[in-house]
């Protein structure tokens, strides 16, 4: 969790109790969470899990069936011009108008908040390294500088909360790179709170606080990224003089199935907290360790844990 | 407020930045020329005739006979009508008629006609700056900003209106230096004859004009505005451009044959086209100027009203 001091704070984006229905269908089924000012946010879920109509119900393109969203403290449905204020946001593809310029699609965006002067403009764009390519048509860009452009202009009027719908996507090793070290900056030093959706799944890990996985609108889970990791059985890598013996060893004295891959190695299932247990179980047992590895499960084999392997629903 | 200012701009930017823009203007430059140089050139222009009483006096026994023939037909009565008593007068009067086109005749015909062709544009304009932004999905990256629905709603069909004034304007100032150019800048004290309930009189060109343009732009208005609500209803550009372009041509030939139904009255395209008042022949006689505006008014309400609800209330999917 984030700490203490934080949590005590105003949460950046709270959803309370938040429902959506199209039709008889339930899409969001009642989501409650916080974020707060300062971290990054995963939003994770299989395709279709409503990831993607979640956030259009906090930047307000969708109304909510029930429940109610506040942006920094404002309701983005009675208050919707304070809250949406603070809001930064690509919703899904960044679509610009393909017949202006880069940068009068900026222009376009600078002239509905008041007070973004023509330097920030320029910062933005050296920031998302547009500079060569601004004046061109955005028809004759590519995907990436698409992607670029908006996150260029998601940060025009230095919002507090950033929602970035797969931003990644497009962009080149270099381009991830720097967004992700852009977007550390972002919450660590201006203390904005950021939402990232991504279906890399390895991203999010490198890229995010906290994970909130959700899937069929339902929210199932809300971890920081290392307790999502090292939650529910993970798995040690413990090398030994006698492999076969050890294994045997942790079977008889703790019913835990151990392999032995080979001679001098062996793999016990445990959790996290158990590790010291079956190191002492050895020890006591005269068997010499020489290295314990924990074998962190990824992301992706966590997520497919929980959603039960299964993508689309 | 100097917000919404920022709006005008962004749309006008978007209006006229795209090339459908650039060759709408063409369109409306090339037609007017095109129809200067055919009036033009295209037939000779008549000579001044000398004995013009006696064929006035000619033309009047003519249409004085057909006149005593018809039956029925009120609209061409009406015209024989007008002819004749606007000969008459200039017989009276001794206001020798100006052989062929005149910088005046040009102007009142191109306005006639070409008003047309920009209600087209316009109807274009407005669905495209409505509708389009749905499709390409740009409609969710503007509307994540602290601007009301409703403003940036407003901002777009105050813009393509003022897109209307630019082709008006265009429009005017062409024809009069064209009709100048091609006809001569004389005349300029020319008297207008304006036929009304029988009698004639005597006004100025420039009013004429002016009244010409007004009164074509009602039916431009109410066209675009429909487009505006359709756009928004739907949130499909083409829908709102074949809808409201195919409504405006066929509603006058369905009007039309429809003169007969007392209810036709209230049809909005039966009180477009306000001319039917200086022309004497309301498409049903308890038709009048009065109700046609009240009517107008009624529609406009709704269509803003609807079209309004529902650009403001429903969800972006797109
Ligand atoms: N207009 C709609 N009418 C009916 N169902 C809809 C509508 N829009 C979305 N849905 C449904 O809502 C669910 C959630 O969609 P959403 O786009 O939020 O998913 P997502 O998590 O963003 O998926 P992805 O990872 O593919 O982007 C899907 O099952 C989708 O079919
Ligand atoms: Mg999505």
């Amino acid at each position: 969790m984030a700490n203490n001091a934080e949590a005590a704070a105003q949460p950046a984006v709270r959803l309370e109790h938040v429902s959506k229905k199209i039709g008889r269908k339930t899409i969001i089924d009642d989501l409650s969470f916080d974020i707060y000012g300062g971290e990054v946010f995963g939003f994770l879920g299989p395709n279709g899990a409503g990831k993607t109509t979640t956030i259009r119900m906090i930047v307000g393109l969708m109304r909510m069936t029930q429940g109610n969203i506040y942006i920094q403290g404002h309701s983005i449905k009675g208050d919707f011009k304070q809250a949406i204020r603070q809001v930064g946001a690509i919703v899904e593809n960044p679509e610009m108008y393909k017949f202006l310029t880069g940068y009068q699609n900026l222009i376009h965006y600078a002239r509905m908040i008041p007070g973004i002067s023509k330097e920030r403009i320029l910062e933005v764009i050296k920031l998302v390294e547009l500079q060569g390519r601004i004046h061109e048509k955005v028809k004759h860009y590519s995907l990436g500088m698409r992607q670029r452009l908006g996150v260029a202009q998601a940060l025009l009027h230095h919002p507090s909360v950033l929602i970035l719908d797969e931003p990644t996507n497009g962009l080149d090793p270099q381009g991830i790179h720097d967004l992700r070290n852009y977007l550390h900056n972002l919450s660590r030093e201006e203390h904005v709170a950021i939402i990232v959706s991504s279906h890399l799944l390895s991203e999010m890990q490198l890229m995010c606080d906290r994970i909130g996985i959700i899937q069929k609108g339902k929210l199932i889970g809300v971890e920081t990224v290392n307790d999502f990791i090292e939650k529910g059985s993970s798995k040690v890598r413990i090398q030994v003089d006698d492999g076969r013996l050890a294994a045997q060893t942790v079977k008889d004295k703790l019913a835990i199935d151990a392999v032995f891959i080979d001679d001098t190695t062996l793999e016990v299932p445990v959790e996290h907290e158990k590790i010291p247990v079956v190191v002492d179980t050895l020890v006591v047992s005269k068997i010499k360790i020489y290295s314990v590895i924990a074998v962190a499960k990824s992301l992706e084999d966590r997520f497919l844990e929980v959603t039960g392997g299964k993508s689309v629903e | 407020m100097s917000n919404f200012v920022g709006l005008l701009q962004n749309e006008n930017m978007k209006i006229y930045r795209r090339s459908s823009a650039k060759v709408m203007m063409i369109i409306l430059l090339g037609l007017i020329l095109a129809a200067g140089l055919i009036i033009r050139f295209g037939s000779d222009q008549p000579k001044s005739d000398p004995h013009w009483k006696q064929t006035l006096i000619q033309d009047n026994k003519v249409n004085q006979k057909q006149l005593a023939q018809m039956k029925g037909n009120k609209q061409v009565a009406n015209y024989l009508k007008k002819t004749i008593a606007i000969n008459k007068y200039r017989i009276e009067h001794n206001l020798k008629p100006s052989p062929g086109e005149t910088i005046w005749n040009f102007m009142e015909d191109a306005a006639g006609n070409l008003i047309l062709v920009i209600s087209v544009f316009t109807i274009i304009v407005v669905s495209t700056s409505i509708a389009s932004e749905f499709d390409t999905g740009t409609i969710k990256l503007l509307l994540i900003r602290p601007i009301y629905r409703t403003e940036i709603l407003l901002s777009k069909y105050i813009s393509a209106l003022l897109f209307t004034v630019v082709c008006l304007i265009t429009l005017f100032i062409a024809s009069w230096l064209l009709g100048g150019l091609l006809f001569g800048f004389g005349g300029v004290n020319e008297a207008h004859l304006v036929y009304d309930h029988g009698t004639v009189y005597q006004s100025s060109w420039t009013l004429a004009i002016w009244k010409g343009y007004l009164l074509n732009c009602v039916s431009l208005f109410m066209t675009v505005t429909f487009a505006g609500l359709i756009a928004s209803v739907f949130r499909n550009g083409g829908l709102a451009i074949g809808l409201s372009i195919f409504t405006m041509m066929a509603s006058s030939i369905v009007i039309t044959l429809l003169g007969r139904y007392d209810w036709v009255k209230y049809v909005l395209f039966a009180n477009t086209d306000l001319t039917q008042y200086t022309t004497g022949t309301p498409i049903r006689d308890e038709m009048t100027l009065g109700f046609s505006l009240a009517v107008l008014a009624v529609y406009y309400i709704l269509f803003i009203f609807i079209g309004w609800a529902f650009y403001t209330r429903r969800d972006i999917k797109a």
